[in-house]
């Protein structure tokens, strides 16, 4: 009877055995393998759901840490939507040309000079005047170092590097309000899902720009998101002398109501009202009302 | 009055005698009256020459009067010489195949060098990876009892098993078609020398073609014979009368038809890309082979090995992939079934759509750098392809028809005239040489019990033998299909779970293999 157990024993615990994706351990820590990429650090599974709760929170905490903001991209990347996302590439002509030479967008690649002295209408002029509208400089994207498979990587990083890319064709300027309306518009066209819990920064919004963001924003983003075609497939470097509103045609994406624009107006009309009202109250004061 | 009783005490003569005195009753009569057989099988593929080899082989039915009727030229069905060409057609044997074949005779006609048994296969999932390992010692199955029975003291249980097993034939054996039917062939001529006296009792009606099947006229009086229930086969060279006539004429089979037997079934919007092609592997000292099966979400690709360093490709693909892989070049065509293989499935799909602008060797080279193969679970002895023959690439539709019953009044169907089937588990010619089998099997019965060979009594045990069982195997590989035609999804996450827990339990394997094998 002791074979019979052995045997039972020794089917059950092969049973037991799950499939590489699904196991806790892939590896021990203590004996880390080799990385793939310059920069690539692997995780283990329980150390990929720790990095995602910190970052998640910390990110909540304060937007500005746009690295855990990517470190939470990451961790939340594999196995589907990262893998879905290079599919999506892959079966796009100029998605698969972009794969094959594999560009980088730096300040050393993307020379911003040159991008000012495009004709006006152009995408390279319009993403030159958005940077210096918002203070940033293309240098601002931190590595990827978190996917294992070095292809994926590199789509996470060119998604990373063509943010800034889809905020300057769409308008939406770098304050939270902003970043949010372009983060839901990229859940909806790629799926990532670090874009969609981006979308729980909602709760640091004040109440006007929250009623602003889900009546205006929001179904602007989702609408456009899912009718346009997969801004990731754009091979920017190619497109920087188009026309832009040729491009945004081309990709079906309609430009939203510029967001300084009203809030620079909403703070006048309120400044306004302010100074009507102190007046109002400083001339009741002296007339003794 | 004196006609029919000249009549019975004709019909009490011996088979000889009796037939000869038939042939010239049936001349008296005029040209008009048909030839007369026992059995004519209609179809001289392997499926009715076994069978007709059956008949003739097995002493109950070796006096019965048989007639093979076939369109083609069977003289000319010889495999070629050229060891280093290989038919596009071939059909993976199993051991009860091989089993019938040998039993019949026809076996060691073949050329055995032009054969290769394998005896290991690798399946595994285009989409999520997971493989299946299946190896001829799953199915020695040593369980407990024998585990048991060995540690009994002078004990000569594994003694005695090796010596009544079969003799180890691996997984299969793949051989191409024109190597068995030729050897079906020459055992066909060889029985017929040894008994070249009764030289009217086999007839081979080559390069004749069947123009009609109807039942005979009314009888015209109580002298001559009531062929009105039997089968009358108008060919190009006379009319012939059937006792039993048997359909082995393919998927479009006319006896088929003229019994009205209804066959349902669908058509699987696939085609099957067959090739035969050159490898680059390391052949082991025993000529240990193995067969590689992948499961693409467009269909299952399979590479089949043949002696020497070559294999047999069965590809099972949608219409435009398959229209566009026989307009590829060779080093294209090498190319793409290296990919269909390695690489992942969307790239696959991207090789071979319209709107691809690369060449698919080019994107092979880029694809594969960026694609481990640990993630497409690709065996590691996996052999690279290096060219494919010349001229052997083809494509057939696929489909899926199982006649409703096998058997009528006088009528029994076997082979592609009764089911079609995938073939992505290679059953299709298995499950016909069964039919053959227990259809021979069945005559000699009904011969040895007195029975009229076209009536039910006969007919009805093939049918209840061989129905259910193409039914189940039918239906496993048309669901087995059909679950891997999903490319994402929970179908996928299940089917993977399901393969990895079968990869671990062996026994089960073992049954699976063996349930594969036909073995009775």
């Amino acid at each position: 009877m002791d074979i019979r157990t052995q045997m039972s024993q020794h089917t059950f615990r092969r049973l037991l055995a799950l499939p590489q994706p699904l196991r806790l351990r892939t590896f021990s820590i203590l004996n880390r393998p080799p990385p793939n990429y310059p920069g690539h650090v692997p995780l283990t599974l329980v150390e990929r759901g720790a990095l995602a709760l910190g970052s998640a929170f910390g990110s909540l905490r304060n937007p500005h840490r746009h690295d855990l903001i990517a470190a939470l991209g990451e961790a939340t990347a594999k196995p589907y939507f990262i893998a879905r996302l290079r599919a999506a590439m892959l079966a796009n002509p100029t998605g698969r040309r972009i794969l094959r030479d594999k560009p980088r967008i730096t300040s050393q690649t993307m020379s911003l000079e040159k991008l000012r002295q495009l004709p006006e209408n152009t995408v390279g002029r319009a993403y030159a005047a958005w940077l210096d509208r918002e203070g940033v400089t293309p240098d601002t994207r931190d590595q990827v170092r978190y996917i294992d498979d070095p292809e994926e990587a590199y789509v996470m990083q060119r998604y990373r590097e063509t943010h800034d890319f889809t905020h300057a064709i769409t308008g939406l300027p770098v304050i939270i309000e902003g970043e949010l309306a372009v983060k839901a518009f990229e859940f909806a066209n790629t799926l990532l899902p670090m874009t969609a819990l981006s979308l729980v920064a909602v709760v640091r919004l004040k109440a006007v720009e929250r009623k602003r963001f889900f009546e205006t924003y929001l179904p602007w983003a989702v609408g456009n998101g899912l009718k346009a075609e997969e801004v990731i497939n754009v091979y920017w470097e190619e497109e920087l002398e188009t026309d832009v509103e040729v491009l945004r045609a081309r990709l079906g994406i309609e430009i939203p109501p510029d967001l300084r624009e009203t809030r620079k107006l909403l703070r006048d009309k309120n400044k306004a009202e302010r100074a009507a009202r102190d007046a109002k109250d400083r001339l009741g004061a002296g007339m003794g009302l | 009055m004196a006609s029919t009783a000249l009549l019975r005490r004709l019909l009490t003569l011996p088979p000889l005698l009796r037939r000869s005195v038939y042939s010239s009753a049936a001349t008296h009569n005029g040209a008009s009256q048909p030839d007369t057989y026992d059995v004519v099988c209609i179809g001289g593929g392997p499926v009715g020459l076994s069978f007709v080899s059956a008949l003739r082989s097995h002493p109950s039915t070796s006096a019965l009067r048989v007639a093979l009727i076939d369109s083609q030229d069977l003289s000319t069905a010889r495999t070629t010489k050229d060891t280093e060409t290989y038919s596009n057609r071939c059909s993976s044997l199993t051991p009860a195949s091989l089993r019938f074949l040998k039993q019949i005779g026809a076996w060691e006609h073949a050329k055995r060098e032009r054969a290769q048994p394998y005896h290991a296969m690798d399946v595994w999932d285009g989409v999520s990876g997971s493989k299946i390992h299946f190896d001829s010692v799953d199915q020695q199955q040593t369980g407990l009892l024998d585990a048991v029975a060995e540690m009994i003291p002078g004990s000569r249980s594994q003694a005695s098993r090796r010596k009544y097993e079969v003799e180890d034939v691996g997984v299969a054996t793949m051989c191409e078609n024109a190597n068995t039917t030729s050897a079906l062939l020459q055992r066909l001529h060889e029985l017929d020398e040894e008994r070249s006296k009764d030289r009217l009792i086999f007839d081979m009606l080559e390069k004749t073609r069947v123009e009609s099947i109807d039942l005979g006229p009314e009888s015209k009086g109580e002298e001559s014979l009531d062929l009105s229930q039997w089968p009358i086969v108008t060919t190009s060279h006379g009319r012939i009368a059937a006792r039993l006539l048997v359909g082995a004429d393919g998927a479009n089979s006319p006896v088929r038809q003229f019994a009205d037997i209804p066959s349902p079934g669908w058509d699987y919007n696939q085609h099957g890309v067959v090739a035969t092609l050159d490898l680059d592997q390391q052949i082991t000292a025993q000529n240990l082979r193995t067969a590689y099966q992948r499961f693409l979400p467009t269909g299952p690709v399979a590479l089949l090995p043949l002696p020497g360093n070559k294999a047999s490709l069965v590809w099972s693909t949608t219409p435009q992939h398959a229209a566009k892989l026989k307009t590829l070049s060779r080093p294209d065509f090498t190319a793409a079934v290296n990919a269909a293989f390695r690489l992942m499935p969307f790239d696959i799909s991207y090789m071979l759509s319209p709107n691809s602008t690369t060449s698919p060797t080019d994107e092979l080279t880029w694809r594969e750098s960026a694609t481990p193969a640990a993630s497409t679970g690709v065996p590691r002895n996996f052999p690279r392809i290096t060219s494919v023959q010349e001229g052997s690439i083809a494509s057939f539709p696929l489909r899926m028809r199982h006649a409703d019953t096998y058997t009528g009044h006088r009528i029994a169907l076997i082979g592609d005239a009764a089911h079609t089937i995938h073939p992505l588990a290679g059953q299709g010619l298995n499950l016909g040489l069964a039919d053959a089998e227990s259809l021979a099997q069945r005559i000699a019965y009904g011969v040895d019990h007195g029975m009229d060979v076209g009536s039910c009594w006969t007919l009805d045990g093939y049918n209840s033998d061989r129905w259910a069982k193409n039914n189940a195997v039918i239906g496993v590989v048309d669901k087995l299909s059909k679950i891997y035609g999903f490319g994402s999804g929970p179908v996928v996450w299940g089917r993977s779970a399901g393969v990895e827990v079968l990869e671990r339990l062996g026994t089960l394997k073992g049954w699976m293999m063996g349930a594969a094998a036909g073995v009775k």
